[in-house]
């Protein structure tokens, strides 16, 4: 039985001070509902997540008590993900026939602050300087530049695509385009990255309503089926965020792993992709996920930024609705905001930021630490 | 668990600079007046291995890909006893101009 998205749900990403997390996803799910024509009581099962905004099974008091199952999921940036691989896993199985996947978060303002315990790692790693997600992104960049020839001027490219992008995109939280001078210019936050190339924590609630296929017209004229969902955590040897120390193996990343299995259980390769949403939680991330998922060779990714090929009217759009960066990273939401967003230019709703030519199949990609990576595959 | 000689010198992998003061859990004597950016880098040793460490320098003038790097000891601060409590970082291993 194959799985259909039939129903889409946001509360836009940003500071909503007046609303908790939980609001937030309540929201999305309100609206998620109202797009499929159906109810709360309607649904079957439901997987959510938050990572500092609590229980999402605790929504029940916002949206009714019905009893249905609903299991809580916690992993990390894949929140999202791992949630709408679990909701695919409850029809594909022939379990259910219609449920809820949900994300939301409000996160404090600034970096994140992780113990160094809640990684498996000792307090000196900590207390010394080194639990920055920043540094690593910063370190992974500027190894792959030296490597494979980008430059610093497509770092800037990918940044002020991001920003072009959002200034389309109701929803988003930065919605005003950001000039080059202004990104080359802005404070170096952890070389070779700065202010305007890292998306920032946020808040926000996303939420999708799934059901069989054969069934999903009963809710919407323009399903979207969801051909595959994976999600992979990571090899030894892979370079992966928190790691003090690198073994002399050198392994493919989660991204790899998960992109590869996608395209080969969804039956559709790189090149039949029309869309896509790949994780830039800051520039250099989308830059090697472009090659990581396997749409370009590594060091390609130079010429394609500087020929357009990602933009919203080139050959493969990525992050059309400006991605983390003009949306900022509610964590448990993030993930299922790419979804949402395929989804969307997949029915052909984008409005200024439509995806021209009627694309059929789109991709989305998330990677968070300690190194897990999910993909999914969708079509119309 | 078999104790292993890795030596005390390699070469760069790869390097950032940590510019601002990170929150907790860092734990240093440092306020955000005193703070001193920081190189942050993994180094590569002669077995393959690569090690994450601080780094002395902390200007991208002073830092590239490949550049031969030597351990040594650093006070991360004093404990209630007036212990001092130390780390290593890894910084250039030849003076630099």
């Amino acid at each position: 039985m194959d799985v259909a998205i039939v129903g889409l749900g946001m509360h836009p990403f940003g500071r909503t001070p007046t609303m908790s997390g939980l609001e937030q996803g309540a929201a999305a799910v309100r609206e998620a509902l109202a797009d499929a024509g159906t109810d709360f009581k309607r649904m079957e099962f439901a997987f959510g997540g938050s990572q500092d905004s609590g229980n999402a099974d605790s929504l029940v008091n916002l949206l009714g008590l019905t009893g249905l199952q609903f299991t809580n999921v916690a992993n990390g940036c894949a929140t999202g993900g791992s949630s709408l691989n679990a909701a695919y896993s409850a029809i594909k199985s022939g379990q259910y026939d219609v449920g809820l996947v949900v994300g939301f978060d409000k996160h404090d303002r600034g970096a994140f602050n992780p113990q160094p315990a809640d990684w498996g790692l000792d307090d000196w790693y900590g207390e010394t300087g080194l639990m920055l997600t920043t540094q690593y992104f910063g370190m992974k960049i500027q190894r792959y530049m030296h490597d494979h020839g980008i430059s610093r001027e497509t770092l800037l490219r990918v940044a002020e695509k991001a920003f072009r992008n959002g200034s389309l995109t109701p929803t988003a939280w930065r919605q005003t385009a950001l000039s080059w001078e202004e990104i080359d210019n802005a404070p170096m936050v952890s070389e070779p990255l700065n202010k305007y190339m890292f998306c920032s924590p946020a808040e926000g609630g996303c939420a999708l309503i799934v059901c069989r296929a054969d069934i999903a017209h009963e809710f919407h004229p323009r399903p979207i089926y969801l051909k595959t969902a994976v999600v992979r955590s990571r090899n030894y040897g892979s370079f992966e965020v928190f790691s003090p120390a690198q073994p002399p193996e050198v392994a493919a990343s989660p991204t790899v792993t998960a992109s590869q299995a996608a395209f080969e259980l969804a039956g559709v390769g790189p090149e039949d992709i029309d869309v896509a949403q790949l994780q830039d939680t800051e520039v250099g991330a989308e830059i090697m996920h472009m090659a990581e998922n396997g749409f370009c060779d590594h060091g390609e990714q130079e010429k394609w930024l500087a020929d357009g090929v990602t933009e919203i009217g080139g050959r493969l759009p990525v992050n059309t609705d400006g991605g983390c960066l003009a949306n900022g990273e509610p964590v448990g939401a993030s993930g299922l905001r790419q979804v949402h967003e395929v989804c969307v230019q997949l029915r052909g709703d984008g409005g200024a930021r439509q995806v021209p030519n009627e694309p059929k199949v789109g991709y989305t990609h998330v990677y968070g630490a300690p190194g897990i990576s999910g993909v999914n595959i969708l079509a119309r | 668990m078999v104790p292993a000689d890795l030596g005390s010198t390699g070469t760069l992998w790869t390097w950032t600079i940590q510019s601002f003061m990170p929150k907790t859990p860092y734990h240093t004597d440092e306020t955000p007046e005193t703070f001193t950016p920081y190189g942050v880098g993994y180094v590569e040793l002669a077995c393959g291995l690569k090690v994450e460490s601080r780094l002395r320098e902390n200007t991208p003038e002073q830092l590239t890909i490949g550049m031969p790097m030597k351990m040594e000891m650093i006070t991360v601060r004093k404990d209630e006893e007036g212990t001092e409590l130390l780390t290593f970082q890894f910084c250039a291993a030849e003076e630099q101009h």
